[in-house]
């Protein structure tokens, strides 16, 4: 999403050397440590997601019934669950599932907020209204409780938890982008665009969306962190991942029972949720200060 | 901007602390809470009914028993499922009962008994002097009127009343009249002798329900509000959270029962459960995660109790669905495909053994020559070729909701199937519901396979092969739909003679045809326990899985 934006801005820039407001975000990002750290932690994780199947020392799901409840060891560095199941394969199985459902509800409901957004922010009138509207009452529900209604009609799994992640964040992303084209649409350049006759929909590819999308980038990095801890209580809730699928919440869910005499089937899981969030968020709130024109030195 | 990483830091350091700090505490904190939480509560508990009702003779106290799932009925009779039993077992008597430990036949209401040689003629002397709790008198009418009740009903209303063969107008109903000869006397005729016959009258479904009641409120409401002339009276019941009965002060027997109350409370949780009893919130649970038992040992202030076995944990397939599960070359195959002696070693802590038939070892008759198909996945995926599904297929396998004492932890055991059958190819989708649709939903044969259990009720081989796979049975017990005409007529026969040798021989071959047959995946005998403070004396667990708390006390 930001790729192509990133480009069309970049173009006229590179010519006139002058600073931009991406190069300048990218250097105040530059020189903030912590979210540095958050990044670097995020893209661990992405490293650890992708090459999950090379990286897992058993099969995940892999039952050896004798074995269950060793504490962390050498043979099995974060111990084994109460199904003998090895926990850092499964750690590692879970940032695969829990990050790709966090990237997949957020990149879906960027697309479909923002096209809902800019259609309301740009055409405005009674389709703005129909639109906002339906946002005002999706965002009157607490998220997680709209998301366990929406998995209770769907059924329950994986892929329903992410739709319905997705859906629920669609309001989010929407509400922004329609505030954020509603006060570019006022700009002096898209009036001098309209006076050399460009069409509305040249406007909006060409100057609106390019120039709405950055507090999305910021929105987008915050709210994956968010879909993750969804996707996680979902699932603690029995609503998302079945066995024998598995993400970071059902393990939590599974170990629920037994975290007094074996608490690493509960901390590792929980260690690794936490630890993804927390990166995701600092380097979202590192993204949002470098972006915020407000923020500047 | 400068501000913020600090936060966070904060933040990071407080979020670390607290995980840190929830670990250590969670080893601590029992102790602390039964010294500081305890004493408090049971005394709150115990103050109340003295207080306010009979402060002269009151010794007993308040026992609040927690377990797994709510009772689905509390008029006995309409129901064939333990936890209402459990509660039931207090309120009403049958006519004998069993041994305190066994299933040996006693007197209870009938204080005598004798049986014509041709074993037709059952002539029972009832106590006198009985009351029901509404204050009505126990006689030989309120028997006539029970039987009369249930014989007239059908499989819906009284599925327990097919352990006499059926209802009246049954070609295998056995029973030809009950009369009351005098006021004291009942005798009952049968059309043919049936030998567990008296084993069957002691069962907690055939409690004496007092016939005014029912009269004047109708059975769905006497379903909610029992009178029986047991040692404890029903107060109230709320739905999935407690029943609450109080001590019956007619009781006919001198002294009993010593608590003035009883309560029996839901929590379904395994874990939340044992944790309510080490901080004192409930005196006794049952549904203990085996692997919790070392826990409660190491608990000064707590026991363990052990039930003596009686029971079978099985994965049933029913067997007339529209699935491979309909071939009993499919089903076989599947035998070869759970690992028992792993799930035992897993699952029950050592409190099982691996079961190979229907009926535990402890029963008469059971055929020790079986040999079970063992676990062999390689073995089950030829099996299963053999039988036409060598890519396997998909079926919904569903688990129990709360614990049960053959299966304490449904969900773990259908996860390790899952797996086990993914071996050999087959997909096996979790599927579960509340606890009475799931009885509702496999009594109609609605699963393709499932997780069940049986704790026998009378200690006779009938009660586990007749009563969960013969075809009279379909449709009270018998979940799998298996019907097979052979193994009726072995079972009819065994019913029919008393000599316990031939009957042996019978449910012998009965099990050699249903191990054929294969309808059910046998998985363990265990023993379950029942963890509670050491204040509760006097609490005998009796194999058949409820037992009234008669002689049950509890200090201070």
């Amino acid at each position: 999403m930001s790729q192509p934006a990133q480009a069309k801005v970049n173009q006229p820039m590179k010519k006139e050397k002058v600073s931009s407001p991406w190069r300048d975000a990218w250097r105040s990002f530059k020189k903030n440590k912590i979210a540095l750290v958050g990044t670097f932690i995020v893209i661990f994780f992405i490293f650890i997601a992708i090459f999950a199947p090379l990286l897992m020392p058993y099969e995940p799901n892999e039952q050896i019934l004798l074995d269950r409840f060793e504490a962390p060891s050498s043979t099995h560095w974060f111990g084994t669950d109460d199904f003998g199941r090895d926990i850092l394969s499964r750690v590692i199985m879970g940032a695969r599932i829990s990050l790709m459902v966090g990237f997949t509800a957020v990149i879906g409901s960027i697309i479909v907020g923002s096209l809902l957004g800019v259609v309301a922010g740009f055409y405005g009138r009674w389709i703005d209204t129909i639109i906002s509207r339906i946002f005002d009452i999706m965002l009157a529900f607490p998220s997680i409780l709209l998301a366990i209604a929406i998995v209770a009609i769907l059924g329950p799994d994986l892929q329903n938890a992410l739709i319905a992640i997705a859906i629920v964040n669609v309001p989010l992303f929407g509400r922004l982008i329609r505030s954020k084209v509603l006060s570019v649409k006022e700009e002096e350049y898209i009036t001098a665009a309209r006076a050399i006759g460009m069409s509305n929909f040249r406007i909006l590819t060409h100057h609106i969306i390019p120039n709405s999308i950055s507090p999305v980038i910021v929105q987008g990095t915050l709210a994956i962190a968010t879909a993750i801890i969804e996707v996680a209580a979902l699932s603690f809730l029995g609503l998302g991942a079945q066995s024998p699928d598995l993400d970071w919440g059902k393990m939590l869910d599974d170990s629920r029972a037994y975290f007094v005499q074996a608490p690493w089937t509960m901390i590792f899981p929980g260690l690794a949720i936490m630890l993804t969030v927390l990166g995701f968020n600092l380097m979202g709130d590192g993204l949002r200060d470098a972006m915020d024109p407000k923020m500047k030195q | 901007m400068k501000r913020k990483p600090w936060l966070l830091l904060l933040l990071l350091t407080f979020m670390l602390s607290l995980v840190l700090i929830g670990c250590s505490n969670d080893e601590e904190e029992p102790e602390q809470s039964e010294e500081t939480e305890e004493p408090g509560e049971t005394k709150e508990e115990t103050e109340e009914p003295t207080e306010s009702e009979e402060p002269a003779e009151s010794t007993g106290g308040t026992l609040i028993y927690a377990r797994g799932g709510d009772s689905t009925a509390l008029d006995p009779i309409t129901t064939t499922e333990g936890e209402t039993f459990r509660v039931t077992e207090n309120i009403f008597e049958s006519l004998l009962t069993y041994g305190e430990q066994d299933t040996t036949i006693q007197p209870n209401l009938a204080k005598e008994w004798d049986v014509s040689d041709d074993g037709l003629t059952y002539t029972f002397t009832l106590e006198e002097g009985v009351k029901f709790h509404d204050g009505t008198d126990f006689n030989a009418e309120a028997v006539v009127y029970n039987f009369e009740r249930w014989m007239n009903g059908d499989a819906e209303q009284f599925p327990y009343y097919t352990m006499f063969g059926g209802y009246k107008g049954d070609e295998g109903h056995i029973i030809e009249s009950v009369e009351a000869t005098d006021e004291h006397t009942v005798v009952f005729t049968l059309k043919r002798p049936q030998a567990p016959f008296l084993k069957n009258l002691a069962m907690s479904p055939f409690g004496i329900a007092s016939p005014t009641a029912l009269e004047e409120m109708g059975a769905e409401e006497f379903n909610q509000n029992p009178v029986g002339t047991g040692p404890f009276k029903f107060v109230e019941w709320r739905r999935e959270e407690r029943i609450v009965l109080e001590k019956n002060p007619d009781y006919w027997k001198e002294g009993l029962p010593k608590l003035d109350e009883v309560i029996y409370t839901v929590i379904p949780d395994n874990s939340a459960r044992l944790n309510a009893l080490m901080t004192g919130e409930v005196d006794l649970i049952d549904g203990l995660n085996p692997s919790d038992i070392q826990r409660v040992e190491d608990d000064p202030n707590l026991q363990i109790i052990e039930r003596p076995s009686m029971n079978v944990g099985y994965l049933g397939f029913t067997v007339n669905r529209d699935n491979p599960l309909s071939d009993p070359a499919v089903r076989v195959a599947l035998s070869h495909a759970v690992p028992k002696k792993d799930l035992i070693e897993a699952f029950y802590a050592g409190y099982a053994e691996p079961a190979k038939t229907v009926m535990p070892p402890s029963v008469e008759g059971y055929n020790d020559e079986i040999e079970d198909y063992a676990y062999d996945p390689e073995l089950a995926k030829e099996l299963l070729a053999e039988a036409g599904y060598p890519d396997g297929f998909e079926i919904d396998l569903w688990y129990m909701p709360v614990p049960r004492p053959y299966i304490p932890e449904g969900e773990k055991i259908a996860e390790v199937i899952q797996q086990s059958f993914a071996q050999v190819g087959v997909t096996a989708n979790l599927q579960t519901t509340d606890w009475a649709s799931y009885i509702e939903q496999a009594t109609a044969g609605e699963f393709d396979a499932f997780l069940l259990g049986w704790t026998g009720d009378n200690g006779d081989a009938d009660n586990f092969i007749y009563t969960l796979l013969d075809k009279d049975s379909i449709g009270s017990n018998n979940n799998t739909h298996y019907a097979n005409d052979e193994l009726h007529d072995i079972l009819i026969e065994a019913q029919t003679i008393t000599d316990q040798e031939q009957r042996n021989e019978l449910y012998k071959q009965a099990q050699e045809i249903i191990h054929k047959d294969a309808p059910w995946v046998p998985l363990v005998h265990s023993t379950p326990v029942v963890a509670a403070k050491k204040s509760v004396s006097g609490y005998v667990p009796h194999p058949t899985g409820s037992e009234a708390v008669t002689n049950t006390s509890i200090s201070e």
